[in-house]
């Protein structure tokens, strides 16, 4: 019964304080309301650039932000994976490693001379020009 | 790590290159007595020429020697026995053989045919037609010319 009673108390001082505390807002409102209808020239004008102000400041602190998160996307991969990122540079670099030397031994198996001396005609026949103006005349 | 990465790349082909240019430039600088065994079996024909040659012909020799073994007894009969008459061409006239080899070698097996035939019928002219002939072509040229 007690209890009960000392509840019902305490309800109604949390009442009583949130009342007071939307009354004073409303208070707040209404007297900021009636201020803004007269406010000078100059104060509006203060008020406009202090808002472009945040504003753009807030712009600048967004896309800077959204900035290093893309760039950083890709670096913090290769940072997270460091054991595929080795993995992939070296890999890189012994396919281009084995890519050069058969190009490499490619290019010299067609330039060499061997193949010539081996060749159907002697080297004589490639070289002897009487035998191309021969041929012509042919 | 990143950098790192960059960096070891470049380092490896720094190295190779470096590798290379020195191999290149050591194979080219042989004398005949610095030779291998086998490299020297192979251009045994140009044994007493070998020290006078200029660098670029010693390697394109010693690609000769390098190919040698890759080919049958037949073919590495035929080089040997041509090395000798290659080794004493004219760079001109070598040059020459190179460009007009690889043409052949893009013809098809019956013009490469008729072609060995009308080869073995030049042979077949005296010598002096065939001096004629050489003399009838438009550009003749000597080492002078490409040294």
């Amino acid at each position: 019964m007690l209890n009960n009673q000392n509840n019902h108390t305490q309800n109604n001082l949390v009442d009583s304080v949130q009342l007071a505390e939307t009354q004073l807002a409303q208070n707040m409102i209404a007297l900021l309301e009636e201020r803004a209808q007269h406010l000078t020239l100059s104060e509006v004008q203060r008020l406009s650039t202090a808002r472009n102000l945040a504003i753009n400041k807030m712009t600048a602190t967004q896309t800077a932000t959204i900035g290093i998160h893309r760039n950083g996307n890709a670096l913090q991969w290769f940072g997270h994976h460091r054991l595929a990122s080795a993995t992939l540079v070296i890999g890189l670099v012994v396919i281009s490693l084995f890519s050069v030397q058969q190009l490499s031994m490619t290019a010299n198996l067609e330039a060499s001379d061997a193949f010539l001396l081996a060749s159907d005609l002697p080297p004589e026949a490639y070289a002897d020009k009487g035998f191309d103006t021969w041929l012509d005349s042919k | 790590m990143w950098i790192d990465f960059k960096l070891f790349f470049k380092t490896i082909v720094l190295v190779i290159a470096m590798l290379s240019s020195v191999a290149f430039a050591d194979e080219a600088n042989l004398t005949w007595a610095q030779l291998t065994d086998t490299q020297r079996q192979v251009l045994n024909p140009l044994a007493a020429e070998w020290d006078t040659l200029r660098p670029w012909q010693r390697e394109k020799m010693l690609d000769i020697a390098r190919d040698y073994p890759k080919m049958d007894a037949d073919k590495q009969a035929l080089v040997k026995k041509r090395l000798s008459n290659w080794s004493r061409m004219t760079p001109y006239e070598r040059e020459n053989a190179r460009k007009k080899h690889q043409q052949f070698q893009a013809l098809p097996a019956e013009k490469k045919s008729e072609l060995r035939q009308k080869w073995q019928e030049y042979q077949k002219l005296p010598e002096s037609e065939r001096a004629r002939l050489r003399a009838e072509s438009p550009d003749t040229y000597t080492d002078a010319d490409l040294n």
